[in-house]
């Protein structure tokens, strides 16, 4: 790397995630905390070397005020340089530290979040049941709003729902296999399993869509210079960006206007990389729901519209593939933990990248895109990471 | 009109769209028009998505419109809702579109581009809502 750009100065040193199920006894505070530290122990650092923090103060004790992050410097008993509550997690998260980072405004961030102790065991989770007076009268929710975009698509491509069954079979199997998934050992599936599940919102069944678990994670950025001195090997923040659409679940996200979202942002952060999207050995694509990880395939430009599904089947998507992606087992099989569910895509992309990713780990990768979305379908962003 | 019951006095008070919701216990169907250049807008917001006025006003709909796109829920988020319904994106004639339902057929029924116009049903909640069935008169 030149190191010109301010983003290519800093570096990822420390990842974590904390065990994940369909319930832990526990809070999302102390889930929260235990995943921040291990996040610093596995850069070499402690609490007393972080003065940056993006988090939610999810409580008990503080206050409602924003920043909760503020609210963190007191449990962490020292002041903080930097704070950001804005989106605090994933590619956004990461971002925003970076770009701190890089400011000068803070030396070591910590980015972290997540919930437990929340989820009903028959409850879907409250962020998938959205409050706005035009969207709870009708009793939607996130699969609900994803579908009617891929209805469209749908309608238009007629793609093949063997294809699109067997991107599903693929990422539970990964699941299957990763001993710390929630959905370990569960399987092996294949695209008839997942056409056989039952039906929840056209045209999604219940194994084409995410996970609602608990558990925590958290990421730790500091200078690349800084980095140097740490344990792990480093990795590059090489490109990212973001877009927001709009807010989600206000107004029903429609097929021509979000099915490219995140292109714009792509193009940008490869140049910013001076990479293609045919360079990436890794993909931790957001996979709220199968149609979600052929949209990006078609987003990132790599086939055209209407041809994912096809292409995914001919590339391979596996870990000897062409596209290796959500090598962890995903949203739909590792965990999907509320705010910390995005950062889960950048824990397993570093943990490709230092190449101890377990039994999901692609030979030698070197370059890994992680991307997260909202859930509405309304914003979408990416970031492309490397060994640094 | 010879509709389905409704709970008008406890409909929550709202600001921005309390109007909308008081033409839906009428059976009426309004929607934000722009004064300045005269955009259709939904949701309701304060200002003027293309131009940015807030001097804008809800005028009647004629409730006829397209279906953008549909699904048809089997697992409701939570229990007041009775599954399956149809969820739909409809865009309405004079260029509008919101979340509604479509209801008077059968789920497998419902197609993108069918014409449908507006009927008010109870919702989950006992008050009106705008839901949308086949506009038999645009077949």
């Amino acid at each position: 790397m030149s190191g010109a750009h301010p983003l290519h100065r800093v570096a990822i040193v420390g990842v974590a995630a904390t065990e994940m199920a369909r319930q832990l006894d526990t809070t999302s505070a102390e889930i929260s905390l235990r995943a921040a530290l291990a996040a610093l122990d596995d850069a070499g650092l402690t609490v007393a070397d972080v003065d940056g923090v993006a988090a939610r103060w999810p409580g008990p004790g503080g206050t409602v005020f924003q920043p909760g992050s503020a609210d963190w410097a007191e449990v962490f008993g020292q002041p903080l340089r930097w704070v950001c509550d804005t989106y605090p997690q994933g590619v956004p998260g990461a971002l925003d530290a970076a770009a701190a980072i890089a400011a000068g405004l803070c030396e070591v961030a910590v980015v972290f979040g997540g919930q437990a102790g929340v989820m009903g065991r028959s409850a879907v989770a409250d962020y998938t049941r959205p409050d706005n007076e035009f969207v709870a009268c009708w009793g939607s929710l996130t699969a609900a709003q994803f579908a009617l975009v891929a209805q469209v698509y749908r309608h238009r491509f007629a793609p093949d729902p063997e294809q699109l069954a067997a991107i599903a079979a693929a990422i539970r199997n990964a699941g299957s296999s990763n001993p710390s998934a929630v959905m370990t050992g569960r399987g092996p599936y294949t695209a008839a399993d997942v056409l056989a599940s039952p039906m929840v919102a056209e045209p999604f069944r219940l194994l084409d869509l995410c996970l609602a678990t608990e558990g925590a994670a958290a990421m730790v950025i500091t200078t690349a210079e800084r980095a140097r001195d740490l344990p792990q090997p480093p990795v590059a923040v090489l490109g990212g960006g973001s877009e927001w659409h709009r807010q989600q679940y206000v107004n029903p996200p429609r097929y021509d206007e979000v099915w490219s979202l995140g292109a714009g942002a792509a193009q940008r952060a490869f140049e910013l990389a001076d990479l293609s999207p045919r360079d990436v050995d890794v993909f931790e694509l957001y996979d709220i729901n199968t149609y979600e990880v052929v949209r990006q395939f078609e987003m990132l430009g790599l086939c055209a519209e209407g041809e994912g599904a096809d292409y995914l089947a001919k590339a391979g998507i596996g870990t000897d593939g062409r596209h290796p992606l959500n090598t962890d087992g995903g949203l739909l099989s590792y965990s999907h933990i509320g705010w910390g569910g995005p950062t889960l895509k950048i824990v397993e992309a570093v943990r490709q990248l230092r190449g101890t990713a377990g039994p999901g780990q692609v030979h030698d990768a070197e370059i890994a895109l992680a991307t997260g979305a909202g859930s509405g379908a309304q914003y979408h962003n990416v970031m492309i990471l490397g060994r640094g | 009109m010879d509709g389905p019951t409704q709970d008008r006095e406890s409909r929550p008070q709202r600001p921005l769209t309390g109007e909308f919701w008081a033409a839906v216990d009428r059976g009426e169907l309004v929607r934000p028009v722009c004064d300045d250049c005269g955009h259709n807008f939904f949701v309701p917001q304060f200002a003027c998505p293309r131009c940015q006025s807030t001097n804008w006003a809800y005028q009647p709909s004629s409730g006829r419109g397209r279906v953008y796109s549909h699904t048809t829920l089997h697992r409701p988020p939570t229990p007041e809702f009775t599954a399956p319904y149809v969820l739909a994106d409809v865009d309405v004639e004079e260029g509008w579109h919101l979340l509604t339902w479509i209801v008077g057929c059968e789920p497998d029924q419902v197609s993108i581009d069918m014409p449908v116009t507006v009927r008010f049903v109870t919702g989950a909640d006992g008050h009106w809502l705008p839901a949308f069935a086949p506009d038999e008169a645009a077949r």
